[in-house]
């Protein structure tokens, strides 16, 4: 029976490609959760600072994100 | 230790491959095209393993009702879905210089293609139902009945006359397989199925994070 590389290749690049995409999916998603747990938890903070007394720090001395 | 899990399934995948490719022979009858069985066999592991784990999931959240075990269960089904649809593929694939064809309706290839739209139709469920409760208890109930498909699905060659063969390694009995085809089988399902944990585990700490950003 001839070897039929073509299969091979076909079969596992398939796989390749669908692992990798699946991979790609969950580190995009992870960072953006992330980012938006990370804005969430920055809004809160100068709140809790107000109810409990603490000096806010100066948001004109915040850098602009590039 | 994310970190970790994924760096040590990557090497136990790299192994997979060198002695799918490098080290075990080229099987006489079939030919070279027999190597894309070190990926379809563990492929059908992961899903079945994937399956199993949200019908235990689904028990365990009637049972209890924790959020933490409907998310294992859809973060399984997930991943037991993506394996399913890979083990399609590639035995198709597979199928055509063997058989001569890319598909036929044999009692194996059909009950794993239901197998697949039930799950499919269990991840569709979740994202129909708006009242978070009330979606995971359905999905919960359906994620048990759609189990009771995996023994049909892994013993269809017995009860029925198929195209497909019976298994070679997931059977009581001896083995026929020569060692080394054994062992790069081996090696290629503890590989898949660290990239299991690690995909679950991962999706699961996700629906985590979502969960918390929609509170």
């Amino acid at each position: 029976m001839p070897d039929n590389w073509g299969f091979v290749l076909a079969a596992y690049g398939l796989a390749a490609i669908v692992l990798i995409a699946y991979w790609r999916f969950l580190s995009r998603r992870g960072k953006e959760l992330e980012d938006a747990t990370a804005i969430r938890h920055d809004l809160r903070q100068p709140s809790r600072a107000a109810e409990t007394g603490q000096p806010q720090p100066n948001p004109a001395s915040r850098r602009p994100s590039p | 230790m994310r970190r970790l899990l994924g760096g040590v399934t990557l090497v136990g995948l790299l192994a997979g491959l060198v002695l799918g490719f490098g080290i075990a022979p080229r099987e006489s009858t079939q030919g070279n095209v027999q190597r894309i069985m070190y990926l379809h066999v563990p492929s059908v592991w992961v899903a079945y393993l994937a399956f199993g784990v949200v019908l235990v999931a689904s028990i365990a959240y009637l049972v209890r009702r924790a959020e933490s075990a409907d998310r294992l269960a859809h973060a399984s089904a997930e991943v037991g879905v993506l394996f399913t649809g890979l083990t399609i593929a590639t035995g198709s694939i597979w199928g055509k210089p063997t058989w001569g064809t890319w598909w036929t309706w044999d009692a194996r290839l059909t009950s794993v293609s239901i197998l697949f739209v039930m799950y499919l139709g269990y991840l569709l469920l979740r994202g129909m139902i708006d009242d978070r409760e009330r979606g995971a208890r359905f999905a919960a109930v359906l994620g048990i009945i759609a189990a009771f498909n995996i023994p049909l699905v892994h013993f269809s060659v017995y009860w029925w006359r198929t195209l497909h063969q019976p298994p070679s390694l997931m059977k009581p009995g001896p083995g026929t397989m020569p060692g080394i085809i054994v062992a790069a089988l081996l090696v290629n399902f503890a590989a898949f199925t660290l990239l299991y944990v690690y995909f679950v585990t991962t999706r699961a700490r996700l629906l985590r994070l979502e969960t918390e950003a929609e509170a």
